[in-house]
């Protein structure tokens, strides 16, 4: 009887280290856990339509968690060692079982956040999503600068995955990728340092970029996504809502019988309740479960099911082994680093004998303004509230015009640097074909 | 925003749900897909076959004994992991010598001193071990810079001997043999070598002349380290090697090496024997006789010593001799490209019309470039070769008469 008593006790002190004492405890412990209230009660027509948002935010997380997933399982057969890594890839390429699914889905999930991520930020900004609207304490454009740590950790994501299969790609992409970090005055070369674990791409580097692409930066992913998605709460769900609330028109309405909020015959006119924009009404709204629920697990199934299908048509390359005395040509960064090395080629000019290096215009200096930018740019964006949540509001026009700009020159440069770019980055039309490079036999 | 009432409301959930199962029904197919493909690997097939073969030939008992799945051979102390073995199942077996491939008995002789179990395959045969899929394991591959070097290259590269470039592998452990049994394309590279006198200009094993580039690790060479400019059709640094060696200065108009004239055979057997030349990560205990030094012959070594001994050391240490033997001194030229100088003093009165003072002081045409840039002489020196040039030439009028 003791025994049970103090298995108890045990259990009780190992595992609920807090127990609720009253009923509004109970209730707030409820209320204050992420994960009971990732979804709201009851979300409006608007927040579940698929033109309005095309669940790009969910797709990212789909492909986070595919990544995750996968990435889990790779973590027991990669080996993360010069010696080793290649050889464990071409092992999971060829003898364990889905071993070379699990590569490509884990590649192409991959790319794919990297598009979707970026497609979000888009959608946001043309839908006008990172302004306020009516709810109290609303703060969207902090969660836009959220956003926006979400998408450049999801780049450094990706490109520390690069370097782990340790074959040619991989090294030559780091290789780039790394010099033109290492073009920033001052800190250049520090940082470089810092990132490689020294001055060469070897066994150091490998191990850094392991620890931060399995550990620290996917932390990273789960701490901000949680704060981005509690703050999409807390600013009063997505941004169309309050696009909602403002086209529906004022109406009167029973007051409440169970809540007195009125004051009885003290006052004279109406109570608070009797006229109001009825956003949460049954009409507009559904209940989050099972309709939300039902269109986050289709999106899941329908991203996951593309992910697949494009594992079996597109395997994972394998390069030959890094080999440190042979530069590939063209050596090209990741594709979606192909823009700014596109452009640090641009700005790399002759004067004479004297050169201007691209590297920190193109590499620091440029993406460095981008980000400044995006991030003032929910502050200086003083349209009003009609422009908030719906698509190309004529009041942002302009802006929409020259951020479709911003984004188009990304695209177009990133195109060009992909499949425009030759042997000594030379430029090829899609009709010419490139030279064929040596084999040894 | 219009007032939906609950049966349109359920519009878009009917719509939902037809979706979900849609997808539903689809990421099934996609996962059968996905098995139907896992089950049925082109080796599984080879196996089927390799087993019925089997049952045909010894009995369904020997059959039965086959082991089926991935199989590999793995020696760690090569770093091999070949899975070779997992379609190419009889190649231990006695009795299907005249079987096709893959199931055909490997020939047994050499396999008494090279075991798979110790050397794996793709030690001597080249190809990619990793794989499981015969495109890919036989290396004719995008990224795969070791093919298989059996009948369809030496095919490619018109060979007389169609598996000869499989050699190269042998000369990763038997380098330092003089001569190795069955390898005789490598076999007559080395002898060449010595004929030659690559050595003269060329360092190899450590041992050899500067005016050239060291060829000890030549094979180490990744394909875009040389120039294809002047390559005609398929652009290979096996390739490059064999026009190279065929004519130099086509090549390579600025080179030096002079051209040997080596035929189409000959050509690709030196290119096979530099390109062989490789750092090998190999093991003591695989290297024959545990003989990790290129020894001089007694022969060469004899050679080396007249010459350097001898009244003519002065032609040797400033590397006249790669070009120009010194008959009355007892040099020999490596090469034989230039003519010999005890007729120095007649020779370059006649060619020139000048006295060899006059001509070493300011020399022309390829000697020219070759006092200016790969043997500098000091005043001295200059003195010290007329000098001696004299006397050779002395020697060699009392020889005449």
């Amino acid at each position: 009887m003791q025994l049970v008593e103090l298995t108890k006790k045990a259990y009780e002190k190992l595992i609920w280290t807090w127990k609720p004492g009253s009923e509004k405890e109970s209730g707030d412990a409820i209320v204050k856990n992420l994960l009971l209230h990732w979804f709201p009660n009851k979300v409006t027509k608007g927040s579940l339509s698929w033109s309005y948002s095309f669940y790009l935010g969910t797709i990212s997380f789909v492909l986070f968690m595919i990544l995750v997933g996968t990435g889990l399982v790779l973590m027991f057969l990669y080996v993360p060692s010069v010696e080793r890594a290649y050889s464990s890839v071409k092992d999971i390429e060829y003898v364990v079982s889905f071993g070379w699914l699990l590569r490509a889905m884990h590649r192409i999930a991959a790319h794919l956040m990297v598009a979707i991520v970026f497609l979000h930020m888009v959608r946001v900004f043309l839908t006008g999503a990172y302004k306020n609207g009516g709810a109290v304490g609303s703060n969207r454009p902090l969660n836009w600068i959220i956003g926006l740590s979400l998408l450049v950790v999801t780049l450094l994501l990706s490109f520390t995955g690069y370097l782990l299969p340790w074959d040619q790609l991989a090294y030559w992409a780091i290789t780039v990728g790394t010099n033109i970090a290492g073009s920033a005055p001052l800190v250049g070369e520090s940082i470089r340092n810092f990132l490689l674990g020294g001055t060469t791409i070897d066994q150091n580097a490998l191990i850094r970029f392991y620890v931060l692409h399995v550990f620290f930066l996917p932390l990273i992913v789960v701490f901000l996504f949680s704060w981005h998605m509690w703050r999409v709460r807390k600013d009063g769900g997505l941004a169309v809502v309050d696009r909602e609330a403002l086209n529906q028109k004022p109406e009167s309405i029973a007051p409440v019988k169970s809540k007195t909020y009125s004051l009885l015959g003290i006052t004279n006119g109406t109570t608070v309740h009797v006229q109001n924009r009825m956003i949460d009404e049954e009409r507009n709204s559904v209940p989050s479960t099972p309709h939300l629920v039902r269109r986050v697990w289709l999106v899941t199934l329908i991203t996951f099911l593309v992910v697949v299908a494009l594992s079996f048509v597109f395997r994972a390359p394998l390069e030959a082994p890094a080999n440190p005395s042979v530069t590939p040509n063209p050596a090209k960064a990741p594709w979606y680093f192909l823009w700014l090395q596109e452009i640090v080629t641009i700005t790399t000019i002759q004067i004479g004998s004297f050169t201007v290096n691209g590297a920190f215009i193109g590499g620091i200096l440029l993406p460095g303004l981008l980000m400044v930018l995006a991030i003032w740019w929910p502050y200086r964006d003083r349209s009003g509230i009609e422009s908030v949540g719906v698509w190309f509001a004529p009041e942002r026009r302009r802006q929409n015009w020259v951020f479709i700009g911003i984004c188009l020159l990304i695209i177009l440069f990133t195109i060009i640097g992909t499949f425009l770019r030759g042997p000594y980055w030379k430029f090829y039309w899609p009709w010419e074909t490139w030279p064929t490079m040596p084999v040894k036999f | 925003m219009n007032h939906k009432t609950i049966e349109e409301k359920l519009e878009f959930v009917k719509k939902d749900k037809l979706f979900l199962s849609v997808s539903g029904i689809l990421f099934l197919l996609v996962t059968a897909f996905g098995f139907y493909d896992y089950y049925t690997p082109e080796w599984r097939s080879y196996q089927s076959e390799f087993r019925d073969l089997v049952d045909e030939k010894f009995g369904p008992e020997r059959a039965a004994s086959i082991p089926a799945g991935l199989q590999q051979t793995y020696v760690p102390e090569l770093n091999v992991a070949d899975r070779c073995i997992t379609c190419h199942q009889g190649a231990e077996w006695k009795g299907l010598e005249n079987a096709p491939q893959p199931f055909r008995t490997h020939p047994t002789e050499i396999l008494e001193k090279h075991p798979i179990s110790k050397y794996g395959c793709t030690t001597c045969h080249g190809g990619q071990g990793y794989a499981t899929e015969m495109q890919a394991a036989h290396g004719f591959v995008e990224h795969w810079e070791k093919p298989l070097l059996g009948k369809e290259l030496g095919e490619f590269y018109v060979m007389s001997d169609k598996k000869a470039l499989m050699q190269m592998n042998c000369n990763s452990c038997h380098r330092y043999d003089k001569q190795t049994k069955g390898a005789d394309d490598i076999n007559r590279a080395k002898q060449l070598v010595m004929e030659k006198g690559c050595r003269a200009c060329h360092v190899i094993n450590g041992r050899g002349g500067t005016v050239g580039p060291d060829l000890t690790f030549e094979g180490e060479k990744s394909p875009e380290q040389f120039n294809y400019e002047r390559i005609k059709g398929f652009k290979s640094e096996f390739s490059w090697q064999v026009a190279h060696l065929k004519n130099p200065k086509e090549l390579v108009p600025e080179s030096v090496m002079p051209n040997f004239n080596f035929s189409s055979a000959d050509a690709q057997a030196l290119a096979m024997l530099v390109m062989s030349w490789k750092k090998a990560n190999v093991p003591i205990d695989y290297i024959p006789g545990h003989n990790f030094r290129d020894i001089p012959t007694q022969e060469e070594k004899e050679k080396e010593e007249r010459m350097l001994k001898g009244p003519g050391a002065f032609f040797v240490k400033k590397n006249c001799f790669v070009c120009h033997s010194v008959s009355t001194l007892g040099i020999e030229a490596a090469a034989q490209i230039g003519p010999d100088l005890a007729l120095a003093v007649e020779d370059v009165q006649s060619r020139f019309g000048r006295t060899l003072d006059d001509f070493l002081a300011r020399p022309t045409g390829t000697m020219e470039v070759v006092l200016s840039t790969m043997i500098t002489l000091t005043e001295e020196e200059r003195k010290e070769a007329i000098e001696k040039l004299r006397h050779a030439y002395e020697l060699k009028q009392k020889e005449l008469k």
